[in-house]
């Protein structure tokens, strides 16, 4: 016996051989779902070593062969026995996770037979059994193709219980069922027998901790909406987080689909606040009405109503009677709020720029150089003194000075320095509308049209994200005096104002005031471009027709032609882009209608029109297109170059507007600046950094910045200057200690450089924005929306400083304060039901991605407990320490309120 | 970019291009301000562009739609980035063409000769041998100061076409043999004695070639093999995957064996060590050893680390007033942060084998490093059969051969010496001119190999 067995294997004891000639060990590692492919060798190995079987083993094939052929015989009496007896067998057995069962090994063999003695077989309940058996038996023939577990699972009524015959089982044949949905699909087949075995296997997976499953395969038999009625208290939430992490990977009809199937989850359970932040998502104005109005709980209402506050929606609604809720929705509190953060942390005392340059730090060698040009200078320091302070509503340089007027800071800058720095009292005030508008209220009657401009785009970024009755911003900037002023710099002001001030609104007044501007031809490029960037601003995102068409038939007119080779007409397109914001093909045909325009400006304002239909969204393919732009060396006359360089400069913003929100994508674009740099020509380097700043501001990641700062020493001055901007941006409102001595060494290396210098002294004011409690990340609610208003707002800085030497560095740095829609507090504060500040303490720490995770993981790590109001990271999050209140908000962010746990026992 | 530098005098119109590249590459401030250049400086580990060419964490592990959409996100960004790249080859090629071909008709084999003649200048300019040595300090962008084994320090040139990317502080450099100037960079720093560690060649003996042991097969398995094949069967159970296992039992077990046949079967990276090899003659060399040992495993994951023989270095701690000691003892503390220390070593998983546990640390085989302890026993009467098919499988046997007679007897047999059995009989057989072994060499050299057995024991008496 032993010659026998062992001849073959002894001639050579590679590995293939081994195996084969003791197939039993080998058997042993055979996977269940995997490794299907390598028993079909085994098949003929199966006789010689018989005998290597222990005791147990061969009594169990015995018994099986015994049943098998019991099978074969006609005695029909003995089948449903046989078939039991078999069932159990299986069912039985256990064995560890790396070895096929032994009864569905040994009853392998005989596969082909039984298929053949079940056809043979008349219909009838012991056929039925009969394919029960066979389907779990095919599962180990491991052939793809003739996905026999499915063929006699589909031949049974489908009202068994699947469940009994294993996890792997049913795992298995959904993969099976996914298989031959797509065959039949193509095939034109009918598949309801297929959906009903899934509507069967469904129950299984979810009350099996397994939500992934059943989500992945309702989806793919494409009946995601029906998953609601399988759900429970226990198993929705994990189903809903699962589907909404998937949104930003799937294609257009799916995606949508799964927020809303998630959202009337989120709706049936009454979870609000999380069916709110959905239909945001879904930028469904009519959606979140109805999920605002569906409950008549104040202080829930309130949530919801600071939810879309913080969005920037302004919700039509009229008769409210709360003053509270209307307080919420127009998020008249958060000047209060925020100071009282500010009060907390001890941040009250205002910082001179001296504080953050910390020029005593800067190597020595510069200190005396520094103030060649001092106005420029002076301007810088205004500039920082806005961002650093900004919102607390006090400084040292403009508003605390007393009455002297000559000690302003005004008077240290010049002409178009007076207007930006009289402008950033309204940075300084932002929010307060009570107290702030007196402030700025004595400049605006001053004989200098720069400082009256200037305190006239105060009052509009003063109004930025709040809203208020009497509406000021409308008062004071949308009169016939202010927009039809003789003077450019006062009517663009006031023009900026109204866009900045009214965000988002949507508001009807506005478009009959800015639309004539926008359609005069006879007015300056300038101007005109300006109100449609405000209109854009205005109605961000809602794709109105009228606007739109405004634009397009101003870039149409015969009379604009010889303006569009303007600097500022790219304004004019950013603004039609900034309507179709995150709408996706609806910007389709205003893409047909640029494509008339017969003009170099036309296909660069498609190209960024395209890409804010698709902000956010992760979208491959559009990734794709804008490398293609990219792909090109342009070579040609100077104003067809230019047309075509701008169209590449926008593809590269447009990558990182594109791949941001969506984590994967996010990274990967990261590489792909790397390659751009590497082959680009000028005009993509320059854009790079800023597409990089794009990606992740008030992120400061390392790998980012240290590229970034690589950057900040190239040769082409214009690449490092956006450099410089871009690391401000990412460490905007961290006061991030690497990047602030970074930009300390910059400071002292470009010294003589005063482009240069500037740019670092804003990149300083941004790091230290708000005295490091802000952030300008578009993203908000745990990373999931992205506010429009916010993108736009760096969007249109981010365009002004491709060019920034016609711009920024020019005489027209005030576009900087554009950020201001983005610029929103980082912050934490909790509020009881009255809306008081509520002191409890909260978990915070680094988010971690619990999706698809076994069990309930620890939604964060690395935590500190600190008492609220806190301020929160990028990536950070936060839970409440014990359970004495419970949280009305979906996420602890921003302003939140908390109802008291009735179930809490004190001590 | 790299190799950018070697094609001196390359095709006109290209320098530029090169040029460029370079300087993104390590900015050269050659504008006023000194020259605080970037390289040569230490660099971070995640740091610069190689710190983007991280692909990003797929989460979660298991196995479901979402991960599979987030890998194939990867997937499609790549793909657009090779397509970028490749057309930019591609123009930049077409372009190199154009300015190429007044000069000189039909290019691309010239291109081919001139770089093979370049390198063939760069050899000579690098000359042979070379020495090399270690990389102290950066001067400035063309001067270093080095230093040799034989000790003196230089400060010398480095060579134009050396890139100077990869020069860092501590790097080991080629230096010419009589200028003493920098020629070239060696990029491993892994000690060489390492990788005559990682096994390129699989064993023969498999799975097949080990009678008896299912049992320990199946945990070594499951602690070893599925964790590096499977990840996501532990991520859904919640659970982290053992980190390793220690095999022990008497001596001739099979556990060396095992491991063999773990290293015939897996794809994995596998290195195997025996302790005593982790001794070294220098003070520090041992732990050094043992880090290097992980690094390029870990740099090679998945894969396996089998440490034999553990006991060499893995014995109990004591009060030790021998240099010596102390120094194995400390690569052993090494080898404890190595298992279960402050980073996280992934996917590598450790066999240790001994067949005295009692003596090894405790600290050691604590649960969260290697907690699993599989044992090896003599083997049974059926396991017995098993081994002794295995070794006469090979042999050609008389029909009188009747191995049943050895198995039911109840010596202490393990399975090298039923393998030392059936070699003796073979020996027997051969000694007296046979072609076939009898049933009765098969006693006598159970016989002899009992007594050689009982021998050591006696001896042992009388010490």
């Amino acid at each position: 016996m032993a010659q026998e067995n062992g001849a073959p294997s002894a001639a050579e004891k590679g590995k293939g051989k081994a195996g084969e000639a003791k197939p039993d060990k080998k058997e042993d590692e055979i996977k269940f779902d995997k490794d299907g492919k390598l028993i079909p060798n085994r098949k003929k190995g199966e006789e010689p070593e018989e005998e290597e079987l222990s005791e147990e083993d061969q009594n169990l094939k015995t018994e099986l062969e015994m049943l098998v052929s019991r099978l074969k015989e006609p005695d029909t009496s003995l089948y449903i026995p046989a078939l039991n007896a078999i069932k159990d067998s299986i069912k039985t057995s256990t064995s560890s996770m790396t070895a096929v069962p032994k009864p569905l090994k040994f009853l392998r063999p005989h596969y082909d037979d039984l298929c053949q003695i079940y056809e043979q077989w008349p219909s009838g309940k012991e056929k039925d059994s009969f394919a029960d058996v066979l389907s779990v038996l095919g599962m180990t023939q491991g052939n793809e193709e003739k996905l026999d577990t499915l063929k006699f699972r589909l031949a049974v009524p489908p009202s068994q219980d699947l469940g009994s015959w294993g996890h792997e089982y049913v795992r298995h044949l959904a993969l099976e069922i996914g298989q031959d949905y797509q065959k039949r699909l193509t095939d034109d087949e009918d598949v309801d027998d297929l959906v009903n075995l899934t509507r069967s296997l469904v129950p299984y997976f979810l009350s099996h901790n397994a939500e992934a499953d059943a989500v992945d395969i309702m989806s793919e038999i494409e009946i995601i909406q029906e998953i609601p009625k399988y759900l429970d208290e226990n198993t929705y939430g994990r189903v809903c987080l699962y589907m909404v992490s998937m949104v930003n990977l799937l294609t257009y009809p799916e995606d949508q689909q799964f927020l809303h199937t998630a959202h009337d989850i989120y709706k049936q359970y009454n979870k609000l606040p999380q069916a709110t932040v959905l239909a945001i998502r879904l930028n469904d104005i009519d959606l979140i009405r109805k999920d605002f109005d569906s409950t008549e709980d104040v202080s829930m209402k309130r949530q919801m109503a600071m939810l879309v506050a913080r969005q920037q929606i302004w919700l039509p609604i009229e008769d409210i009677e709360d003053d509270k809720l209307q307080e919420c929705l127009s998020n008249e509190k958060l000047p209060d709020h925020f100071k009282s953060l500010a009060k907390e942390l001890n941040l009250l005392e205002p910082k001179m720029p001296e504080d953050i340059y910390k020029s005593h730090l800067e190597s020595t060698r510069t200190a005396g150089l520094t103030n060649v040009d001092s106005a420029r200078h002076n301007l810088a320091s205004a500039f920082v003194n806005a961002f650093t302070n900004a919102g607390f509503g006090h400084d040292k340089m403009l508003l605390d000075v007393g009455e002297g007027d000559k000690t302003s800071w005004i008077f240290k800058t010049k002409d178009d320095g007076q207007f930006s720095t009289t402008a950033s009292l309204g940075m300084l005030l932002r929010w307060d509308i009570e107290n702030g508008l007196e402030q700025i209220d004595k400049y605006s009657y001053s004989d200098d049209t720069q400082i009256k401009a200037g305190a006239l785009l105060a009052t509009g970024l003063l109004n930025s994200a709040v809203r208020s009755d009497t509406e000021p911003a409308m008062a004071l900037l949308a009169t016939e005096e202010n927009l039809n002023n003789e003077n450019v710099q006062v009517r663009v002001a006031s023009i900026i104002g109204l866009g900045m001030a009214c965000a988002g609104t949507n508001k009807e007044d506005l478009f009959e005031l800015l639309h004539p501007i926008v359609e005069d031809t006879s007015l300056d490029m300038q101007i005109s471009a300006m109100a449609a960037l405000s209109l854009g601003f205005i109605f961000v995102g809602s794709s109105d027709d009228r606007v739109s068409q405004a634009i397009i038939s101003t870039l149409l007119d015969e009379d604009r032609q010889k303006q569009l080779k303007d600097k500022w007409t790219r304004f004019m397109s950013l603004g039609l882009a900034l309507l179709f914001f995150g709408r996706q093909e609806e910007v389709e045909v205003i893409l047909e209608t640029l494509k008339v325009i017969d003009h170099p400006m036309a296909k660069p304002a498609g190209v960024l029109a395209e890409v804010c239909a698709y902000a956010g969204t992760g979208t491959v393919l559009k990734l794709q297109e804008l490398l293609h732009l990219c792909n090109d060396h342009i070579e040609g006359d100077a104003d067809e170059k230019k047309g075509d360089e701008l169209i590449q400069t926008y593809a590269v913003l447009g990558l990182s507007l594109i791949a941001m929100g969506e984590e994967v994508g996010q990274e990967m674009v990261l590489r792909q600046f790397g390659h751009l740099m590497h082959y680009g020509e000028a005009n993509i380097r320059k854009a790079v950094p800023l597409a990089m700043g794009l990606i992740s501001p008030s992120n400061p990641q390392m790998k980012v910045y240290d590229t970034l700062s690589r950057y900040s020493h190239d040769n082409d001055n214009d690449v490092a200057i956006n450099a410089i901007f871009a690391m401000g941006l990412l460490g905007a409102g961290t006061n991030n200690a690497r990047l602030a001595q970074l930009l300390r060494q910059l400071a002292s290396y470009y010294h003589r450089d005063q482009n240069s210098l500037f740019m670092v002294r804003i990149a300083q004011g941004l790091l230290h924005m708000g005295k490091g409690t802000m952030s300008i990340s578009p993203f908000h609610t745990d990373r999931q929306i992205i506010s429009r208003v916010a993108a736009a707002g760096l969007l249109t800085v981010l365009v002004s400083m491709i060019d920034a030497k016609q711009f920024i560095l020019a005489e027209h740095h005030y576009l900087l304060y554009m950020i201001i829609t983005a610029m929103h507090p980082r912050f934490l504060v909790t509020l009881d039901e009255e809306l008081k500040p509520l002191q409890v303490n909260v978990r915070v720490g680094q988010a971690v991605d619990v999706v698809g995770q076994a069990g309930r993981p620890k939604t964060i790590t690395g935590w500190q407990t600190q008492s609220t109001p806190v301020l929160l990271a990028y990536g950070e999050r936060a839970e409440l320490e014990d359970e004495q209140y419970i949280s009305l908000a979906s996420n602890l962010e921003g302003l939140v309120i908390l109802r008291k746990n009735p179930a809490w026992e004190e001590g | 970019m790299g190799n950018n530098p070697s094609s001196l005098g390359g095709p006109p119109g290209e320098p530029g291009k090169d040029d460029k590249d370079k300087k993104k590459d390590k900015p050269k401030y050659e504008q006023p301000p000194p020259p605080t250049t970037r390289i040569g400086r230490k660099k971070r580990k995640a740091a610069g562009p190689n710190a983007s060419t991280k692909l990003p964490q797929i989460y979660p592990s298991s196995r479901c739609k979402l991960k599979y959409l987030r890998m194939q996100r990867v997937h499609d960004h790549l793909l657009l980035e090779e397509e970028y790249v490749e057309n930019q080859e591609r123009i930049r090629k077409a372009k190199a063409r154009n300015d190429m071909t007044p000069q000189t008709a039909g290019g691309d084999s010239d291109a081919l000769d001139r770089n093979a003649d370049e390198r063939g200048k760069v050899d000579d300019m690098r000359g042979s041998p070379m020495g090399v040595g270690n990389l102290e300090e950066m001067i400035d962008d063309d001067h270093a100061i080095v230093s040799s084994a034989t000790g003196p320090e230089y400060y010398v040139s480095i060579m134009s076409f050396v890139d100077k990317d990869l020069l860092e502080p501590g790097a080991s450099i080629l230096l010419h043999h009589k200028s003493v100037s920098v020629v070239g960079v060696l990029t491993d720093d892994a000690d060489p004695l390492v990788s005559v560690m990682k096994l390129d060649k699989a064993p023969t003996e498999s799975y097949a070639d080990i009678g008896g042991l299912e049992n320990q097969i199946q945990e070594v398995r499951e602690a070893v093999e599925l964790p590096l094949l499977h990840p996501e069967l532990y991520e859904e159970m919640g659970i982290k995957p053992p980190k390793g296992v220690i095999l022990y039992g008497g001596p001739g077990t099979g556990k060396t064996l095992l491991a063999k046949a773990v290293a015939n079967q897996t794809s994995a990276t596998f290195l195997r060590i025996v302790g005593s090899e982790l001794i070294q003659k220098y003070l520090g060399d041992g732990p050094r050893l043992v880090r290097q040992i992980f690094q390029v495993a870990a740099e090679h994951s998945p894969s396996i680390v089998f440490i034999d023989e553990i006991d060499a270095i893995g014995t109990k701690r004591y009060e030790s007033t021998s240099g010596g000691e102390r120094e194995v003892q400390r690569t052993m503390l090494e080898l404890l942060n190595q298992l279960d220390g402050f980073d996280d070593r992934g996917d590598v998983k450790v066999i240790l084998a001994t067949n005295k546990i009692d003596t090894l640390d405790p600290a050691l085989i604590r649960p969260g490093r290697i907690d699993r302890k599989i044992l090896f026993e003599n083997p049974d009467q059926n396991t017995k059969r098993k081994i002794f098919n295995l070794h006469t499988s090979k042999m050609s046997l008389s029909d009188d051969v009747e191995l049943e007679e050895f198995i039911s007897q109840k010596d202490d047999l393990s399975g090298a010496d039923i393998k030392a059995i059936c070699s003796e009989a073979g020996l027997m057989a051969l000694r007296e001119r046979r072609m076939r072994v009898q049933m009765s060499d098969f006693r006598s050299a159970r016989d002899r190999v009992m007594k050689t057995k009982t021998e050591e024991k006696i001896e042992g008496l009388y010490l």
